[in-house]
């Protein structure tokens, strides 16, 4: 008795040190605040979300050291292209969103032209949270902008569905036949499912897009001609347009079932919350939305049930892992108040902050810290020869569009195979 | 137990009632700040509903213009250009300006150039979700057609619009083309302008929604693009809930709480805006701000530990008062059983002699004819009555004590007569009880002090008779009276030290033996007579003169009273007293006496030699008389251990000096030996203790007059044929006093008041009386009224003549009383026949001097 307690007393002493410990590595990590903490000014953020709270929370945060500056997050109408008229306006913004595809862009070169450059010393940006392969550097190796959200492509899965039913959720792509097969059995119509309507965010990209990648990804020649939209390149989309039509041909996904989804956010959300949907195949997007609906779900509600999001299984060792920025925040150099932005900008450029504001938004965090989000966990088991870094690899905007037009009208029939990798650069 | 459990109850109740006060207080406080904040929420909706008004007048205003622009173009038939250029020309506002965009192409003409451009006027909306269905845009002047907040395509600038539809002429066909009307205006100035009042809510702020929730105008505490996701992001609501509270909110006016991005609690005024297509006015404050704070905790926290002190020192107060009154019950039940004990002493001790009075008196009335019985009788009365008096003068001084009316009477006196008096009173008690009694006086310099000499007499005497009756027979009790010098200028200071081998005192009975009404108990106390007042007395009585009384007592082994007191000196003391030179002998085995003998003949100008026994002070006698030098006189004690006093006069007389003048000395009374100490041929008897003037006076009155025998004490002879005056009311006083003056030979005249005594003196020869005695109470006149008027009186002899109170009046002020009326003297009642002769000796004395 004497023993356990004297264990029992040592095991608490430890842990007392070792909280202490914590506590003091934490407090070293804490953000602190190099600017006058009493300076008052305005910064105000841009972006094409309708909301950002998650950002919004952010603000609240930061104000708890810099209470007299005021944040805003203002949504721009047509963002892509009002974004130049606003930053050379008398209304323009000190952080906006801003993607990799605008580097090079002789469209934003007035854009670009704002962005500053964060990898500068003096900024003490804590670039290094973030995963190396998300960051972009340009010719000239400046950091125009860091990602806060990344983005990638899977699948919904009703966790609770597949215990139920008493199958497992597949890893592989035979695995998965099997499971669309046990479940159709099981009276599951569509076992998997998806937005059908438009090409945008439709279901049939998000299964060819991470095949197609990958395919060029282990073939630069290739990636080159894609990315040049050079025809040649079409034949190495066949691999991911046929896996499309292979799971709609096995009935993996039944095509009307997805067609009575109106839209690729909200529907395919309470879509796949009606709790029937084993499956339901979407960008990561719009797993952002699913936090927040739950409670607007009567079903979900009623009987809510645990979900994951993980890779589409197409290969024989599973599915891949498309990393990729999804929001990028540049600050505006000629902006008002940019010492208060890089301040903001340090606070909010943290494993700490960036993990919150995904987790919030639930978005897949930029940071190394991919599994803290239950939902995104099965993407942090997915190991690095099937991980592909687009920013990396250089994939450049009209690949994806020729990708998304392919697939969306080959799972819809309006195209063939053949017909679609003929086509590759002139699709639109 | 019992007391246990009342203090916890006590303690219990005192807590209740604080606590009770204190939640009171906190619930009264919360309540008052319920109903302020409830009135501040009021006066928030009051004031939101005045901002919709100012709202309203402003974008009704801004309409109004957007309205007459669009009638004019309607009414004129304009191109696009034209519509610009008149918009131009009236447009006054800097930061504004209007786009007109056709319906079908959502494209064309701004008032401004593009941005970064000088000439592009050009502006479309086709990508803006915006214009895609204007069936909120209503006909000219039928309500706000106001857009939501948008980004201006031409500036970048966050903008909203006031919109009508107009129709233009197509610059190319001339047709009729329909368009857009639209005034823009910068949020940024909109939201400068449209801000809630800040001196009565500094931290409220404005938004405005449209019917599906939408910002129009957002303020910056406001989160979301949609107040309704905003409100469900932070509080908790199901869907049918939300649906009902989102549609008030659109539909009336009014407030409620919601909690902001930060947790905080908020309130959420609500207001329609008339004239718009569903839009709400929304003023966003934290309840903080509308909370006044009445319940002060730094108050509550300080009446909390105020009433926590008061009542710890309430209860600290209480239980000393208590532990005090408990200790008072105790000294009141004990004072009280104290007078009860006292009352049924003195009771007893009253009765005693009264018993012994009235019954003495009723034996002697039967046996009247029994000469014998007679005396014993009244010898016995006598001694009754004299401890009646003692218990009563005990009684009233004790009550003066109580009342603090305990007062000195100064005068001069003569120590050495307090002396004397004091060994006379103790020698009968110290004879009774054979008890071994010595008196010492050590340096007697000043013989006349000025002081309360009865009350010093008092204190003396009540030491002495204490020891002398605690004193079992075969005891000791010594007395040593020494004068030193004072530290007080015009005093010395009389050191009195009564030594017994009495019973003692126990230390318990020490503490409180000054109280009133303590008597010790011990059986063998209870069989001697006291009242038990006399060591209360004489403590107060030392207090008032300035003195110290110390007592050191040992249970069986005795007692040793030590009182200090430093008395003035009488300003009259005697002329200097000189002997002729001579050698004297002084016999005695007490060597401090001795010494103190021979240090007052040395101070006299005599040789002392001392002796210490009879037979050697026969052999140093002897052996002068044969050297022819003999002795001039001889001081001799009359107890000595081998050879008393007596045989060694005898001795003396037989066998050297027949003549030889000798002084027997003694402390005790000299009525046992008187005669036989005649006998053998004592020539003069000698008191002890010594004082230097009457060993002055005794020397020079033995070897002047070289008598034989000593001075009858008994001789009245020079009182005979005295004629005293008698002021006396009472019957029978006046038949004692004549009667025991009358037994000395002294002829007595009565007057029946004080007039009447006046009226005698007036009307008496010169030389009439020798004297008056005076009764001080008297009916027409009482005595100090008739003293000062006979001491007014015309005739020298008659107004001299001395007059000595004798009344009952005996305190000290009486006294003085008498004496500041003109009296020579006071004699208390009842008489002491010794005391009367002395007095008129005295005043004889005086007034042949």
């Amino acid at each position: 008795m004497k023993k356990f307690i004297c264990t029992l007393l040592a095991i608490c002493t430890l842990l007392t040190f070792a909280s202490c410990g914590g506590n003091s590595q934490n407090e070293t990590a804490e953000f602190k605040p190099s600017l006058d903490t009493k300076t008052s000014c305005n910064i105000t953020v841009a972006g094409s979300y309708e909301n950002f709270e998650a950002l919004e929370a952010e603000f609240d945060r930061f104000n708890e050291f810099y209470p007299n500056v005021r944040l805003r997050y203002v949504k721009l109408d047509d963002y892509n292209n009002s974004l130049a008229t606003v930053l050379a306006g008398n209304d323009k913004p000190n952080i906006f969103f801003s993607y990799t595809w605008m580097i090079g862009n002789s469209n934003y070169d007035q854009v670009s032209a704002h962005m500053e450059d964060l990898s500068d010393p003096s900024l003490k940006l804590n670039l290094d949270c973030i995963r190396s392969g998300l960051i972009n550097r340009d010719a000239e190796n400046r950091v125009l902008m860091v990602p806060v959200f990344s983005r990638t492509y899977g699948m919904l899965v009703n966790n609770d569905l597949f215990k139920r039913e008493g199958v497992a959720v597949p890893t592989t792509q035979a695995e998965l036949m099997t499971a669309c097969e046990t479940l159709r059995g099981k009276g599951y119509e569509s076992p998997m499912m998806g937005y059908s309507l438009k090409s945008s965010s439709c279901f049939m990209y998000t299964v060819a897009y991470p095949m197609f990648v990958a395919t060029l990804a282990k073939n630069p020649e290739a990636l080159a001609l894609a990315n040049n939209l050079d025809p040649e390149a079409g034949e190495y989309m066949r691999p991911a347009l046929e896996g499309v039509k292979r799971l709609i041909q096995n009935a993996c996904i039944d095509l009307e079932a997805c067609d009575a989804i109106k839209d690729n956010y909200t529907q395919v959300i309470l879509r796949f919350f009606e709790g029937d949907v084993p499956m339901m195949i979407c960008a990561g997007d719009t797993v952002s939305g699913t936090k927040k609906r739950e409670s607007q779900s009567a079903a979900f509600s009623g009987a809510p049930f645990d979900y994951s999001f993980a890779p589409i299984p197409m290969t024989a060792d599973g599915g891949y892992f498309i990393d990729s920025p999804s929001v990028e925040f540049a600050v505006n150099k000629d902006c008002d108040n940019l010492d208060m932005t890089n301040e903001f900008m340090r606070f909010l450029v943290t494993n700490k902050e960036l993990n919150e504001m995904a987790s919030v938004k639930r978005l897949v965090t930029p940071t190394a810290d991919l599994a803290r989000d239950s939902v995104y966990a099965p993407f942090g088991k997915i190991p690095s020869e099937r991980t592909v870094l687009t920013e990396v690899l250089g994939i450049k905007d009209p690949l994806t569009a020729q990708i998304r037009v392919a697939a969306f009208k080959v799972g819809r029939g309006e195209l063939t195979v053949d017909e679609a990798v003929a086509m590759y650069g002139r699709l639109e | 137990m019992k007391n246990v459990v009342k203090k916890t109850w006590v303690i219990l109740v005192n807590v209740f009632i604080m606590l009770a006060m204190l939640t009171f207080v906190v619930l009264y406080s919360d309540f008052e700040n319920r109903k302020s904040t409830q009135r501040q929420i009021e006066h928030f909706e009051n004031t939101t509903i005045t901002m919709k008004h100012v709202t309203e007048n402003y974008l009704e205003g801004e309409q109004r213009i957007c309205d007459v622009w669009a009638r004019y173009i309607n009414s004129e038939d304009l191109t696009i250009e034209d519509a610009v250029s008149f918009i131009r020309i009236s447009h006054v506002l800097p930061n504004a300006s209007a786009h007109i965009v056709y319906l079908d192409t959502l494209s064309g003409l701004s008032t401004k150039a593009r941005q970064g451009s000088t000439d592009d006027y050009s502006v479309s909306y086709a990508r803006l979700d915006l214009l895609n269905d204007v069936s909120w845009i209503n006909d000219i002047g039928k309500s706000i057609n106001i857009s939501r907040a948008y980004t201006n395509p031409v500036n970048g600038e966050q903008s909203i619009a006031f919109c009508n539809s107009v129709t233009l002429k197509d610059p190319g066909s001339g047709d009729p083309r329909n368009a857009i009307l639209l005034r823009v205006l910068p949020i940024a100035e909109l939201e400068e302008k449209w801000i809630f009042p800040r001196e009565k809510f500094e931290n409220a702020e404005l938004s405005m929604i449209d019917a599906d929730g939408n910002y129009i105008i957002k303020g910056h505490s406001f989160k979301n693009s949609n107040l309704f996701e905003f409100y469900k992001s932070y509080n908790v609501l199901d869907a049918a809930a939300a649906q009902e509270l989102f549609g008030k909110i659109t539909s009336s006016t009014g407030s409620l709480k919601m909690r902001n991005s930060r947790g905080e609690e908020c309130i959420l005024a609500y207001t329609p805006v008339a004239a718009t297509e569903g839009w709400t006015l929304l003023s966003f404050i934290p309840m903080n701000d509308l909370s006044v704070n009445t319940e002060n905790w730094l108050l509550i926290g300080f009446i909390s530990v105020g009433l926590l002190i008061l009542f710890i020192f309430d209860l600290a107060v209480i239980l000393v008062f208590n532990k005090r009154l408990q200790a008072a019950a105790r000294e009141a039940a004990s004072a009280n059983k104290a007078k009860t004990d006292f009352l049924s002493t003195m009771s007893h001790d009253i009765r005693t002699p009264m018993n012994a009075i009235i019954g003495l008196t009723a034996i002697t009335e039967k046996n009247l004819g029994d000469t014998n019985s007679v005396k014993e009788n009244l010898r016995k009365i006598t001694l009754a009555s004299d401890h009646l008096l003692t218990l009563i003068n005990d009684i009233l001084d004790i009550s003066k004590v109580e009342s603090g009316k305990l007062n000195l009477s100064p005068q001069t006196f003569s120590i050495v007569e307090t002396v004397e008096n004091l060994v006379n009173l103790s020698q009968p008690m110290i004879k009774e009880k054979n008890i071994e009694f010595n008196f010492r006086v050590i340096r007697m310099e000043k013989e006349y002090l000025y002081g309360d000499r009865l009350r010093l007499n008092q204190i003396y005497i009540n030491i002495l008779s204490n020891a002398i009756k605690y004193t079992e027979p075969g005891g000791r009790v010594s007395v040593d009276m020494a004068e030193e010098e004072s530290p007080k200028e015009g005093c010395v200071r009389l050191t009195y030290i009564v030594d017994d081998t009495g019973i003692g005192m126990t230390p318990e009975y020490m503490k409180t033996m000054y109280q009133p009404f303590s008597r010790q108990t011990d059986s063998r106390v209870n069989s001697i007579q006291g009242t038990g007042l006399g060591l209360a007395i004489t403590k107060q009585m030392v207090d008032l003169m300035g003195g110290t009384i110390d007592c050191q007592s040992e249970q069986g082994k005795g007692t040793k009273f030590t009182v200090v007191l430093d008395i003035p000196v009488a300003d009259v003391q005697r002329e200097d007293m000189k002997l002729d030179p001579m050698d004297v002998l002084v016999v005695d085995d007490d060597e401090i006496f001795s010494e103190t003998a021979s240090d007052l003949l040395k101070s006299l100008g005599a040789t002392a030699e001392r002796a210490g026994s009879g037979t050697e002070a026969l052999e140093m006698i002897a052996n002068r008389h044969k050297e022819g030098r003999d002795y001039r006189i001889v001081i001799l004690d009359l107890k000595m251990p081998d050879v008393d006093g007596i045989e060694t006069i005898a001795r003396i007389r037989a066998e050297v000096d027949p003549n030889l003048p000798i002084l027997l000395t003694s402390a005790y009374e000299w009525s046992d030996i008187e005669e036989k100490a005649k006998e053998v041929g004592a020539n003069g008897f000698l008191s002890k203790p010594l004082f230097r003037s009457t060993l002055y006076d005794k020397i020079n009155k033995i070897l002047g007059t070289e008598a034989k025998s000593v001075e009858p004490e008994n001789d009245d002879s020079d009182l005979q044929g005295m004629r005293i005056l008698i002021a006396e009311d009472n019957d029978i006083n006046w038949e004692i006093i004549s009667t025991l003056l009358d037994m000395h030979g002294i002829a007595a005249e009565r007057a029946e008041n004080g007039r009447v005594c006046v009226e005698k003196m007036k009307s008496a020869a010169e030389g009439s009386y020798d004297l008056i005695f005076m009764d001080i109470q008297m009916p027409e006149m009482n005595g100090l009224d008739a003293t000062k008027n006979i001491r007014a009186l015309e005739s020298p002899w008659a107004s001299s003549v001395p007059i000595i109170a004798m009344t009952a009046d005996a305190f000290s002020e009486n006294i003085t009383e008498c004496l500041n009326a003109g009296m020579n003297g006071h004699i208390a009642k009842p008489i002491d026949v010794k005391l009367v002769i002395k007095e008129i000796r005295r005043t004889k004395e005086e007034e042949r001097k």
